[in-house]
């Protein structure tokens, strides 16, 4: 029958398929498995890694923290050597036994870091986590489309009824609240339930100006001008400025959302000696080179962004100021509060 | 008077047909169009160009990535296939305690969001100590397939005259003879309609392969899917472009040469 | 004598063609089954699953932010499901109509988009709709729109994107009912001075009525749960029963309560099999191609 034939056909297709991958492999010098986020590391990296030691890289992709430690706490142990958990996690992780504790002596390139993003408050010594790229949820503007003079430097702008259906925001809902309760001048990491109810109030002004939720590629709709307002990350503002000249990037006054993702050892990691060789390999300065011209994300190597050029380093939405930085604030374990976080969030998107 | 109303009738049916058609195609024809894109955004059409199908051969992760997938849609094709097939001539011929568990169960997989089913086989593949990879996602597709071919084969043997198998028997043919010269031709198309579903559910899955694949074994969805992120790059869809004259080709050739169409 | 020997003698072939997915169904669906089931039971301490027996994930389901999701969600099921039916059944028909030959080119054509990935063509859509995308700008163009109007990010746009998906579910049952009609049925309707509504609403429709059913299933159960529909086409805005069970186990992080609203899910859907299954209904038409 021709049905039958056709499959005969993709079955022929799979085998000549599977031939040609076959070929390739060889790892004299063992694997590593490294489970680290979409879109995150350049291949060239991975390729000069692997020549210059012999060591294989296996890397699977995930895009959420969640999904990773579901993935890591469902598999054998010592599935994964290298995770790339952003703060938060780290903390989790570290509570539930899952990472290793480093040897610093193996790092020798520990030192191309900025201090200051050493010993953070999920990890206060450094011991388990050390940190690869971050950024910030900013906001990003198109000048022709917003009110005369706004400047967005106030989060209260982003709720006026001019902006209806006009603007792009994360779907993460602990930015959404956090930055509203933000500009009532709660925390950003607010746990009081009035407060609460007073936030989810205060959110349904800003739904109807909710166009689109969209965290991996908000940039299209601000360099297509279909919004006129992005609540975005750092990076992927980066990225729209430097197709859209009408676009400009502000930090508001009450501080960002921040996040830094780390890279980390399982505790039981099979081949923990390529991992540590791994996180080296990616802490030296021209490798990272390498990895910030791939991806403008906020990065703490300063060894590696003093070897960029000027245009990097005067990008605001990349090389942010310091001081907006020190004005951030990560995302923290709530506790059972974040069910009613999880209300809010099912009531603003219903 | 009759007859031209019933022409026109035809030509009326015809056009919206091809609408249909029209609404099923225009997204790969645009797919088609942007991969010869210059611009990588793939949001307004700047130039044409086939550097994407260039770097495409340079991009061993992903047609690595497109071995597996048909890999893991063949070999999971056939397992569900065969006890699917197997389950539904059972089921229909015989009356047996726990039947109508099997046809619950049966639901389940269809029913059950992928996310579930997804961390839930992750649990039991850990716990069984099944090797995560090629191995885990064949087993998963299998799993959320063998519904699809017993429905299907089902369809089929709705209307199957037994009295043809007792007629075999009779002559002497045994079970097995007679269930692979008689019983099996007839329920064929089925059987095949039933493996193309299994194979289409595998070749586009991504959810469940999330969670049941380990390091070193990604399939096609799941590269899509990263890229995707990022606002999908032209060299998917170029990617896809290939696939898709690939599969019009050989739909096109082996119906040339066929002059008795089979009943689906 | 005879009776005895043929009991012994089915239970091999009966061993042989039902043991095989049976012991598959119990270990690979039975068994996380159960797991889901004892998750819905369990707490969690905002972060990870306690092991601590509550009710609390089933008293959850009736809150009224739920209560809300659910029927927004049952709403878009049931248009996708009766758009499939009126866009679905004159092309069914059609088919149905056509020439052996025709038909089976019918058949292929209708499959062949749904070997490339659907995040792909769901992608394409986007590219068409957009602000500045085909549609738009053609409409400008023919001067029949001035303004770009806003097609994307809508619940038309979402419900526009799961018919595309779902559609050809709805096609080959239909088809499979509707080529098994006796033709002589409808001539004699015909001839019998009945004009062709009347023929077609007294006497196809009824024939055919197996197949709008189970189509329908097959249509109605994934709109639930199809999340990556509403994300792509709805921006994410109008959340379905598949978006809440996503968020608990991904960033909600309260697998409990996502176990708890998966069981009702199943729940739900079971008893409409049930009573389709009471009402006379043939469960071997779920599922025809």
């Amino acid at each position: 029958m021709k049905r039958g034939k056709v499959f005969l056909l993709t079955t022929v297709m799979a085998v000549f398929v599977l031939g040609l991958t076959a070929c390739g492999g060889g790892n004299k010098n063992g694997t590593l498995n490294l489970f680290i986020w979409t879109e995150y590391i350049p291949d060239s990296v991975i390729e000069g890694f692997e020549e210059e030691t012999g060591i294989n890289v296996e890397m699977q992709t995930y895009s959420g923290n969640e999904e990773m430690l579901a993935k890591v706490q469902g598999s054998n142990p010592g599935t994964y050597d290298i995770v790339v958990p952003s703060d938060y996690m780290v903390e989790n992780m570290i509570s539930q036994g899952l990472l290793m504790e480093l040897d610093k002596s193996k790092l020798t390139n520990l030192e191309n870091l900025d201090p200051a993003y050493l010993n953070p408050s999920y990890d206060p010594e450094s011991e388990y986590s050390v940190p690869y790229m971050g950024g910030a949820g900013v906001i990003i503007y198109n000048k022709n489309m917003v009110e005369p003079g706004a400047d967005f430097t106030d989060y209260d702008e982003l709720f006026q009824p001019a902006y209806e259906n006009s603007i792009v925001a994360l779907d993460d809902f602990r930015s959404i609240i956090g930055i509203t309760a933000l500009s009532m001048g709660y925390g950003f990491n607010e746990t009081d339930e009035t407060k609460l109810g007073e936030i989810k109030e205060k959110m349904i002004v800003l739904k109807p100006n909710i166009k689109s939720f969209d965290s991996d590629s908000p940039k299209t709709l601000m360099i297509t001008e279909e919004t006129a307002v992005g609540l975005i990350w750092s990076g992927e503002a980066a990225l729209a400025l430097a197709e859209n000249d009408n676009l400009d990037i502000a930090f508001p006054d009450k501080g960002m959302y921040l996040f830094l993702d780390n890279l980390c050892i399982t505790k039981d990691a099979k081949n923990a000696e390529n991992a540590y060789q791994f996180i080296d390999y990616v802490l030296n300065a021209e490798v990272n080179k390498e990895i910030s011209s791939e991806f403008p994300y906020l990065n703490p190597n300063t060894a590696g962004v003093a070897l960029m050029d000027d245009a990097y380093k005067n990008n605001k939405a990349i090389v942010i100021p310091p001081e907006e930085i020190a004005k951030g604030y990560y995302v923290q374990n709530i506790g059972k509060t974040v069910d009613i976080y999880n209300e809010i969030w099912a009531e603003f998107t219903k | 008077m009759r007859s031209r109303q019933k022409k026109i009738g035809r030509i009326l049916s015809s056009i919206y047909s091809y609408l249909v058609y029209l609404f099923l195609y225009l997204p790969i024809f645009i797919i088609i169009l942007f991969s010869f894109n210059t611009s990588e955004r793939n949001i307004v059409f700047e130039g044409f160009t086939f550097e994407w199908y260039l770097k495409l051969f340079d991009n061993g992760v992903l047609l690595n990535a497109y071995g597996n997938t048909l890999f893991v849609g063949f070999i999971s094709t056939v397992i569900a296939t065969v006890i699917g097939t197997l389950a539904s001539y059972g089921m229909s011929k015989y009356k047996f305690k726990g039947k109508g568990i099997i046809d619950i169960l049966l639901y389940i997989p269809v029913v059950i969001p992928e996310i579930v089913l997804g961390i839930s086989l992750l649990a039991i593949f850990n716990l069984s100590n099944i090797p995560m990879g090629l191995t885990s996602l064949i087993i998963a597709h299998a799993t959320f397939s063998i519904p699809f071919v017993v429905f299907t084969v089902n369809a089929r043997l709705a209307g199957f005259d037994r009295s043809v198998e007792e007629a075999a028997m009779d002559l002497g043919a045994g079970r097995i003879k007679t269930f692979f010269t008689v019983t099996l031709p007839i329920i064929l198309p089925g059987v095949i309609s039933g493996a193309f579903l299994a194979f289409t559910l595998s070749v586009d899955d991504i959810i469940i392969s999330f969670f049941t694949t380990g390091p070193g074994s990604n399939t096609f969805p799941l590269k899509v899917m990263e890229l995707t992120k990022t606002g999908v790059a032209p060299d998917v869809y170029a990617l896809t472009t290939i696939v898709f004259i690939v599969t019009v080709a050989v739909t096109f050739i082996t119906q040339r040469d066929k002059k008795k169409p089979i009943k689906g | 004598m005879k009776r005895s020997y043929r009991a012994r003698n089915k239970t091999i072939p009966l061993l042989t063609t039902v043991s095989p997915v049976a012991i598959w169904l119990i270990l690979l669906v039975a068994a996380p089954l159960l797991y889901v089931l004892f998750l819905s039971f369990l707490s969690t301490d905002g972060y990870n699953v306690v092991f601590l027996f509550t009710l609390d994930n089933y008293k959850n389901l009736f809150n009224p932010t739920y209560l809300e999701i659910y029927a927004n969600s049952f709403l878009i099921a049931f248009f996708t499901t009766a758009i499939c039916i009126l866009v679905g059944y004159p092309f069914a028909y059609h088919m149905a109509r056509a020439g052996k030959r025709k038909k089976t080119v019918m058949m292929v054509m209708l499959m062949v988009p749904f070997w490339t990935n659907s995040l792909i063509r769901l992608n394409g859509w986007k590219t068409l709709l957009g602000k500045t995308g085909f549609v738009n700008t053609f409409l400008q163009n023919l001067g029949i729109i001035r303004e770009p109007v806003e097609i994307l990010y809508t619940r038309g746009a979402v419900l526009l994107g799961m018919v595309y998906i779902l559609i050809p579910y709805m096609i080959l049952p239909l088809f499979a009912s509707i080529d098994k009609l006796d033709h002589s049925f409808l001539e004699a309707s015909n001839d019998l001075g009945a004009n062709k509504v009347k023929t077609f609403l007294h006497v196809t429709l009824p024939l055919t009525f197996a197949g709008i059913f189970s189509g329908s299933i097959m249509i109605f159960i994934p709109s639930l749960g199809y999340f990556f529909v509403s994300d792509i086409m709805g921006g994410g805005k109008s959340q379905l029963i598949g978006n809440l069970i996503e968020t608990q186990f991904k960033a909600g992080n309260n697998w409990p309560f996502g176990a708890s609203l998966s069981m009702m899910l199943i729940f739900l859907i079971l008893i409409m099999v049930t009573v389709y299954k009471k009402s006379g209904g043939d469960m071997e038409d779920l599922g025809v191609m």
